[in-house]
Order: structure tokens, then C-alpha cells, then sequence
């Protein structure tokens, strides 16, 4: 896979406060990137700075093999971005938002009524395509933010925590309709999100905190390298849970040992095979990477 | 174009589909025109019955040209500065609400961004006014009027120029603005202090003599002068037909702001022109160098 963003030692301060600070990494074409850190912690001026709407202050941003400056209009129209707060002109019409949006890239006449059909069928828009955005509900809102910066095609959509308070049906919905478009157009997914279980499923995560990568991989890489797996056992008594010596929790129905990885989890059960008997192994958690890396526990805005 | 055409087209639905914003802009006009039903109307037709020599038998129709066209003018001359801030504050409210960063990422120049605001505040401005002037017109034709069509096309071109030159000076000062509360301090200070510095609540003849000067050297004095002019000459051409005399309504002219002193000497009407329409091409030079040395932050 080529490498579709190359971010290379790029720092941007504002006074003296260093946003970005010698930040360096790579995304690859089609691959479903997240990138995780506290508010704060330098993610949204990256953003800024990978769309051309920030100037760097040192190092280089690549898109698409292009140095980003601002000003190359092709460059904009390989990336779509779905903000944090949704950007929609909330007086106008669904309709309305997705039309003008499409006229900025020339997509006007019959090429928009083919698009805004797929797009309409994709994230059920029929219904809601005459309502002012002011009268939607959120998870409709974000479907319609979400249609209309794919409405130009892009290789990359941005999508800077795009769940962010939409209940747990809407965003499973939404992420199923991404993850179609991700297999079906190959499209580039560069996210930041404050849901774990949603980084979870990524190709490859940074952690940034203090505008510098402090951890990088695949989440199963990092979960091995900063989560620690768990080993639930059930129905039998504490007595022979002691023998393990092995720090342990009271859970229902059985007890919780911590233990560093995979294979202290399996030398453990195979010494003790009469023990386990109803058992399982729980993989450390994106929580507990992103706890561990960062030492800040997240918060659920 | 085709991008210049489609945000300058959003951003007219916005301004209008947007009720608060487009409410502002009317607050200053409606307020005169309160004052005006309410109080001024009375106020001048007084001073007008005061100023006719003794025994001219004024009738109700040129007391009401004479009020009317005191209005219509009056009202565009506020209308087309207020109104064109208002709807503008749409370049500083998409900054306020981040909407400009939607805009931003999109394919298009920072330029065609400002000019799109510049031609939908013109666009959206003249629909306004122009809306206004009918009903003005309409006013005018049930009250008394001696307006011929001339008097109305030359209305509709100070309309023209005053909210081009209302365009180009909201556009210059709304251009570095980005929050809320900027948006509502010019807001309220424009709706409420340009009705006074034009002369709409009161001539400015009537304001001290430093005051006088002061206000003679804002260019948007010689656009409302001009909307008096324009709006009050069928009056003064009636008064003539009635054999007034010519100093009197020369001292009409003085008293309603149809003749300005800038330096010592008054202003011509084709001055008035060059002036309102110097200042307007130099804003509009100002903005484009604005928009042009615009900096990514």
C-alpha cells in the first residue's frame, strides 16, 4: 500500500505554546488510521494543518505524493472532513447543504442528482431531504455531515470525532456505512475519537499527547505492548484461586487475575489444568492502551 | 465562476432563510419608520407650514410630497448602510460559527470567498432596499406625490450606489471581525448611530456647526444628500409652479440637507456622485488588498 499522508517532523506552536512538536508518521491508502490523544493534545491542528488550513511552522506534510500549502485546489479534492461541531448551514434544507457543497467541486446538473441519489440511499436522506438542518436530530445531522464531505469522491475523509454524543445505535449504523465505503471505494479513513472500541477496529493508531507521538502501531500491538490481558475463572473456590499465587478480584461467579500477556495467561492454565475448567481470556482494552500510554484516563464528552 | 455564482447564491438562502439576521437588518428602518408615523411626520410638516410666507395657501398634497419624500429618503439613506452591515455580518458569523472551515477545505480560492460575500451582501441589500423604495413609491403615490418617473429612476440609481458604497464599507470593517459578540456590538452600534450621522432622525442642519463639519467629511452625508435631493425635487419643482420664491425653497434645500457645505463651499450634485462613488471604489480596492494579503494562520 503507498503511503497516502506522510507527516514529517512538522511542528506548529502558537506563542509559546507547542501544539504540534516534531510530529512524524505515515497513513496508507485505504487503511482505516485513527489518531487518539486528550483534547488538547494537538490532534485537531494536525487536521488543520493535513487540510491546508493551518500553515506548518517546521518539517513537511505530504497528501497524495503533494506538499500541502494551502493553496493546491486538487490537493482539496481528495480529502473530505467531517468536523467535530457540525459545519451545515442549519436554515437550509438537507438538499440545499449537500447541492451548494457539490457546486464548490463542480459537481452541478445531473452529475449532483446522480450523486445525491447514491448518497441519499446510502444514508437514508429521502425522508429528511426538505427539513431545515435546525429541526434534525443529531444522528441525522451527522449522517448528512458525513454525506456531504464524501459528495466529491474523496481518497481520505477526515472524520474528527464523529460519534461524539449519537447513541449507540446511530453510530453503529454510521460506522457500517463507512466501513462499506472503505471496502467498496478504498476510501482512506483518518479518525480521531475519544470511543476506544472504535479505534479498536483500526489498521493502525498513533497516540499523540503534547502535540508528539509517545505511541504508535496496530492495536493489537499496542494492546500487547501497554494493556495487560485478563483471565476470568469460574465456579471454583477462593481457596485454590490463593494456590495460583497470582493477584486476583472477586468478580460474580468467579474470580479476575491479571496477567501480563497471552502466554503467562496459557503457561497458567496449562500448569493448572484441573483448575480451568470454565475459564476466559480477555485481551487488554484500547482503554487501558491509551490509560497506559498516556497516563490520562478519557472522558466521554 | 461557477463556484463564485454557487456560494454567492448560498449565501443570499442564508441571509433570508436566516430570520434573526434578516430581522436585524429591517430594525433600523422600522424604527424610523415608527418614529416617522408616530412623531417625525408631525414635527415636519410643522416646520414646513412654519416656513411658507404668510398667506401662500399651501395644499396637503405638496405638505405631503414634502414629508413623504423627507422619509423615503431618510429611510433608503439608513436602509442601504444598515442593512448592507447586516447582512455582511454573515461573513463574520460563518468565522464565528466555523462554517468558513467547511467552506475552506473546498476547492476555492480565499478571494472568491470574500467576493462572494461582497456580491450576496450587494444582491441581498438592493433586494431589500428595492423592496423598500416600491412600497416607499406606493406610499408616496396615495399621499401626495409629485414625483415623475426621472425622480424614480434617479432613486433607484442612489439606491444602486449607496448600497454598493454600504457593500464596500461593511465589507472593510466586518472583514477582520470573527466572534458573536463582534457581530453584535457593529450590529447595534450601526443600527443605532447611523440613523443619527446621516441625518435620518434629524437634518443635519439642524446639528451644531462643529458637529455639521465633522459629519461633512463622512462620504455616506453626500449619498443621503443625494436620496434628498432626489427624493424632494418634484416638491421643489411644484413650489416653483406655485410661484414661490426662489430663496425660499433655496433655504428648504439648506434646511433638509439637499445643499451641504464641505469647506466652506456646497457640494454639487455631480460632486456628491464623485465623492460617494470614490469612496466606494476605494474600499472596494481596500478589500481586494485585504483579501489578497490574507494570511494563513
Amino acid at each position: 500500500m503507498n503511503n497516502i499522508i506522510k507527516i514529517d517532523k512538522v511542528s506548529k506552536s502558537y506563542g509559546s505554546l507547542k501544539a504540534v512538536n516534531n510530529l512524524s508518521f505515515l497513513v496508507k491508502e485505504g487503511e482505516f488510521f485513527s489518531f487518539l490523544g486528550i483534547n488538547g493534545a494537538g490532534k485537531s491542528t494536525t487536521i488543520n494543518m493535513i487540510c491546508g488550513e493551518l500553515s506548518k511552522d517546521f518539517g513537511s506534510i505530504e497528501v497524495c505524493g503533494e506538499e500541502v500549502d494551502g493553496n493546491n485546489t486538487s490537493l482539496k479534492e481528495k480529502i473530505g472532513v467531517v468536523f467535530q461541531d457540525s459545519l451545515l448551514d442549519k436554515s437550509l434544507s438537507v438538499y440545499d447543504n449537500l447541492k451548494i457543497k457539490a457546486s464548490l467541486y463542480n459537481i452541478t446538473g445531473k452529475d449532483f442528482l446522480d450523486r445525491y441519489e447514491e448518497l441519499s440511499k446510502l444514508f437514508n436522506l429521502k425522508e429528511i431531504e426538505k427539513q431545515p438542518i435546525s429541526k434534525l436530530s443529531g444522528g441525522q445531522r451527522r449522517r448528512v455531515d458525513i454525506a456531504r464531505a464524501i459528495i466529491h469522491n474523496p481518497s481520505i475523509l477526515i472524520l474528527d470525532e464523529p460519534t461524539t454524543g449519537l447513541d449507540p445505535g446511530t453510530r453503529k449504523s454510521i460506522w457500517k456505512v463507512l466501513n462499506n465505503l472503505r471496502k467498496e471505494k478504498n476510501l482512506t479513513i483518518f479518525l480521531t475519537t475519544h470511543y476506544m472500541e472504535e479505534a479498536a477496529d483500526s489498521d493502525y493508531i498513533v497516540i499523540l499527547d503534547k502535540g508528539t507521538t509517545i505511541a504508535e502501531g496496530t492495536p493489537l500491538e499496542l494492546k500487547n505492548k501497554y494493556a495487560s490481558d485478563t483471565v476470568y475463572i469460574y465456579n471454583v473456590d477462593e481457596e485454590n484461586i490463593k494456590k495460583l499465587d497470582k493477584s486476583y478480584k472477586k468478580v460474580r461467579d468467579g474470580f479476575k487475575i491479571i496477567v501480563k500477556d497471552l502466554k503467562e495467561a496459557t503457561d497458567l492454565i496449562i500448569k493448572n489444568k484441573d483448575l480451568f475448567k470454565d475459564y476466559e481470556v480477555i485481551k487488554g482494552k484500547m482503554d487501558d492502551v491509551f490509560l497506559n500510554a498516556t497516563g490520562y484516563e478519557l472522558e466521554d464528552e | 465562476m461557477n463556484k463564485l455564482i454557487s456560494l454567492t447564491k448560498r449565501n443570499i438562502k442564508v441571509y433570508f432563510s436566516d430570520k434573526k439576521m434578516f430581522f436585524t437588518s429591517l430594525i433600523t428602518p422600522i424604527i424610523l419608520l415608527v418614529l416617522y408615523v408616530t412623531f417625525l411626520s408631525g414635527v415636519f410638516k410643522d416646520s414646513f407650514i412654519n416656513a411658507f410666507p404668510e398667506g401662500f395657501k399651501y395644499t396637503d398634497k405638496l405638505l405631503n410630497s414634502l414629508v413623504g419624500g423627507q422619509l423615503i429618503s431618510s429611510l433608503l439613506a439608513v436602509s442601504c448602510i444598515t442593512v448592507a452591515f447586516t447582512s455582511n455580518l454573515l461573513m463574520v458569523q460563518d468565522k464565528a460559527e466555523k462554517t468558513i472551515k467547511d467552506i475552506n477545505i473546498t476547492p476555492i480560492s480565499k478571494f472568491t470567498i470574500g467576493l462572494s460575500y461582497f456580491v450576496s451582501t450587494f444582491i441581498s441589500t438592493f433586494i431589500v432596499n428595492f423592496t423598500v423604495t416600491i412600497v416607499c413609491f406606493i406610499y408616496a403615490h396615495f399621499f401626495g406625490t409629485y414625483m415623475n418617473i426621472n425622480d424614480m429612476l434617479n432613486i433607484v440609481l442612489d439606491l444602486l450606489l449607496l448600497t454598493l458604497f454600504g457593500t464596500s464599507l461593511s465589507s472593510v470593517i466586518n472583514f477582520n471581525l470573527s466572534t458573536q459578540g463582534q457581530v453584535s456590538a457593529v450590529g447595534t452600534i450601526i443600527s443605532a448611530g447611523y440613523g443619527f450621522i446621516c441625518g435620518a432622525y434629524m437634518p443635519i442642519s439642524s446639528f451644531g456647526k462643529g458637529l455639521q463639519k465633522v459629519i461633512s467629511f463622512l462620504p455616506g452625508t453626500y449619498g443621503t444628500s443625494l436620496l434628498r435631493n432626489h427624493a424632494l425635487s418634484s416638491s421643489f419643482r411644484e413650489m416653483r409652479n406655485q410661484h414661490l420664491p426662489e430663496e425660499l425653497i433655496d433655504g428648504f434645500k439648506k434646511a433638509f440637507d439637499c445643499k451641504i457645505k464641505l469647506l466652506n463651499n456646497y457640494v454639487s450634485i455631480n460632486s456628491m456622485y464623485l465623492i460617494v462613488t470614490g469612496f466606494t471604489l476605494l474600499f472596494i480596492v481596500i478589500f481586494i488588498f485585504m483579501n489578497k494579503h490574507k494570511k494563513r494562520s
